[in-house]
């Protein structure tokens, strides 16, 4: 087992990779930017490095700051959390030319799984179906604007690389297509390194779900049940539930036995996810596979009782996965709201500032993942999230309940949050019912809806 | 009523207590509040008002007390330590601190010498590449705060260096 591991992230993900090292006796070196020379992490971590001023792609994407952090410090492995470096290959193989431990899948295998065309391919040579779209990247407007008509608008603009919902665009007509592929062009190539983009036919009134797969580097895999996460607003997901509600459990079997085919074939080891959309027919896609720890994999832990990170790491040392797949049971029902740093009054705009007080809840069944203290500041160039409240019972209406009571004693002061809106969404009849798909907010709040 | 006033970092969110008052009032008041508050800037927007107030010069307090991080010089920064017309030669990144070409080598620079912009004061190793640091300042070296072969952070001193005229 490793003795040391740098961890290469910040905010609420530094701070939960770090508490389990801890509870697995590894030392922690936290490589942070100037901007969070006073976070939490930085103050519970074994040692920190600083690795480069306030914006990311001088530090926390800078992959030679990051790596010299890590030799200079000894350490056995890094793990990126998500974002920033979590899915960059180039990274992955710099690590293991340097003999480094990179927590997650190999280079090779996230740069397979990474480039969402080729990873769309795999999937269609499995039987998997996968979303109507552009056998490959679109290269110029004319062609994409004949996807587009042989598609059927609405369509969305992806990029070929990326995630968390970035370079994602939907063109309901042939000119926002055009100024579609132009803004996405630009923002591809300044987040992505000039990767491509392809066009997938938009699936309205769908749903967003994702199954979590663990594997070993001795062929052992598993899935560890699916998360549905449809409540997500300009494809950002806001709140997260496991298991998904009201679908017809063929289906889910479908999706597990789909994600395991890809995931084998791909030779995939670690904590991995597989996305689909499903409409109300039965029917499912993938989208894409996240070779990463996910910011929602709290809600398997809620129901699972596994640690994630843990077996991230047990993997990334050689171990066999702790259990097998008969072993694996999933009990009751979580719910994951994200605090994010929003101003619901104002387009949703992200807001730095002092979080002059706060107060997270708690109580039975309640988990809150933050880095968030009274008087700590939000630096502007980061992203919005403050905290992941989990709310967990027997079934989905006592944990929504226990998250009403959670989101009730949650006190955020100094910048605006996200909360009225959860608070408004939680008592919807439509999310009680469970009849909710991924226009759900945007209809809410075109509505009207979480403004305070 | 949208009453929004901005601090060097945080926010004020103003109450006005009495609604009839003399706008020449309202804004000795709200001088006030700046002055109480150390706000460079105001604007507050009332059914009978509408006032923006700027200050001159920046309030004295520095920004570190309001809770803001700490400001660290860019990438080979400098900055006067106060009370002594000292400068910090700081390092760009991070990595191994070398103050000499090789291990018996004699060190680039030593306390007592004077530097040039463009004088070599270390190397930083970092992923096997050997980064030279050059002084950025003209004057004396004062003191050597780091040593040799030991990790340095970014925006770590290396160097403190009395400047003199160029």
């Amino acid at each position: 087992m490793f003795s040391r591991i740098l961890i290469a992230n910040r905010g609420e993900v530094a701070l939960r990779i770090l508490r389990t090292c801890r509870e697995m006796g590894i030392k922690t070196v936290l490589a942070h930017s100037a901007a969070d020379r006073n976070s939490l992490s930085a103050r519970f971590a074994d040692q920190t490095v600083c690795i480069g001023p306030a914006q990311a792609s001088d530090s926390y994407l800078n992959i030679p700051s990051v790596i010299s952090a890590a030799e200079i410090n000894n350490v056995d492995a890094i793990h990126p959390g998500y974002g920033f470096l979590a899915e960059n290959a180039d990274f992955a193989e710099v690590c293991e030319a340097s003999n480094i431990r990179f927590i997650g899948p190999t280079a090779r295998v996230m740069r397979r799984l990474c480039d969402k065309v080729e990873a769309r391919n795999l999937a269609r040579s499995l039987r998997i179906p996968v979303a109507p779209g552009s056998d490959g990247p679109v290269s110029t407007e004319s062609e994409a604007l004949s996807v587009a008509a042989s598609l059927g608008y609405p369509v969305i603009l992806k990029s070929c690389c990326g995630g968390g919902g970035r370079g994602l665009r939907v063109a309901h007509n042939d000119i926002a297509l055009r100024n579609a592929l132009s803004l996405a062009r630009n923002e591809i190539a300044n987040s992505f390194g000039g990767a491509g983009c392809y066009i997938e036919k938009c699936l309205q009134n769908a749903r967003h779900i994702e199954v979590q797969l663990l594997g070993d580097s001795h062929g052992n895999l598993v899935h560890m049940g699916e998360r549905e996460c449809s409540i997500q607003r300009r494809h950002q997901k806001l709140i997260e539930e496991t298991p998904a509600t009201g679908i017809n459990p063929d289906l889910t079997q479908a999706l597990y036995s789909a994600a395991l085919k890809l995931a084998k074939a791909a030779g995939y080891s670690g904590a991995g996810t597989v996305e689909f959309i499903a409409d109300r027919n039965g029917n499912f896609y993938f989208i894409e596979m996240n070779a990463r720890l996910q910011v929602e994999h709290t809600i398997t832990e809620m129901v699972t009782g596994v640690d994630l990170v843990r077996e991230q790491i047990r993997i990334a040392a050689g171990e066999k996965l702790s259990f097998v797949q008969k072993e694996l049971r999933r009990r009751g029902a979580a719910i994951e709201c994200r605090i994010n740093a929003e101003d619901p009054g104002a387009g949703f705009r992200a807001s730095a500032g002092t979080v002059t007080s706060f107060i997270p809840p708690g109580g039975r069944n309640v988990r809150v993942d933050t880095h968030v203290c009274s008087g700590c500041v939000v630096p502007p160039h980061y992203d919005s999230l403050l905290a992941k409240i989990v709310a967990w019972g027997g079934s989905r209406s006592e944990a929504i309940t226990t998250m009403n009571r959670a989101l009730a004693e949650t006190v955020v002061e100094g910048v605006p949050t996200t909360i009225p809106l959860y608070r408004e969404i939680l008592r919807h009849a439509r999310f009680i019912e469970g009849l909710i798909d991924t226009n759900f907010v945007d209809s809410l709040v075109a509505a009207g809806g979480g403004m305070r | 009523m949208n009453d929004n006033a901005t601090a060097a970092g945080g926010r004020a969110r103003l109450l006005r207590k009495n609604a009839i008052m003399d706008p020449l009032d309202r804004v000795r008041q709200l001088i006030e509040i700046m002055k109480e508050n150390d706000l460079v800037e105001i604007e507050v927007e009332e059914p009978d008002l509408k006032v923006r107030l700027k200050r001159a010069e920046a309030p004295a307090k520095p920004s570190e007390e309001r809770g803001q991080p700490l400001q660290l010089p860019d990438a080979g920064g400098k900055r006067l330590l106060e009370g002594q017309e000292l400068v910090e030669i700081a390092s760009p990144m991070v990595g191994t601190f070398y103050r000499s070409s090789s291990p018996s080598g004699k060190p680039f620079v030593e306390e007592g010498s004077i530097v040039e912009p463009d004088t070599l004061v270390c190397i930083i190793e970092a992923m096997k590449v050997m980064n030279e640091i050059r002084a950025e300042v003209r004057g004396e070296v004062v003191r050597a705060l780091a040593d040799n072969a030991s990790p340095v952070e970014f925006g770590q001193a290396l160097f403190l260096v009395r400047p003199l005229p160029g």
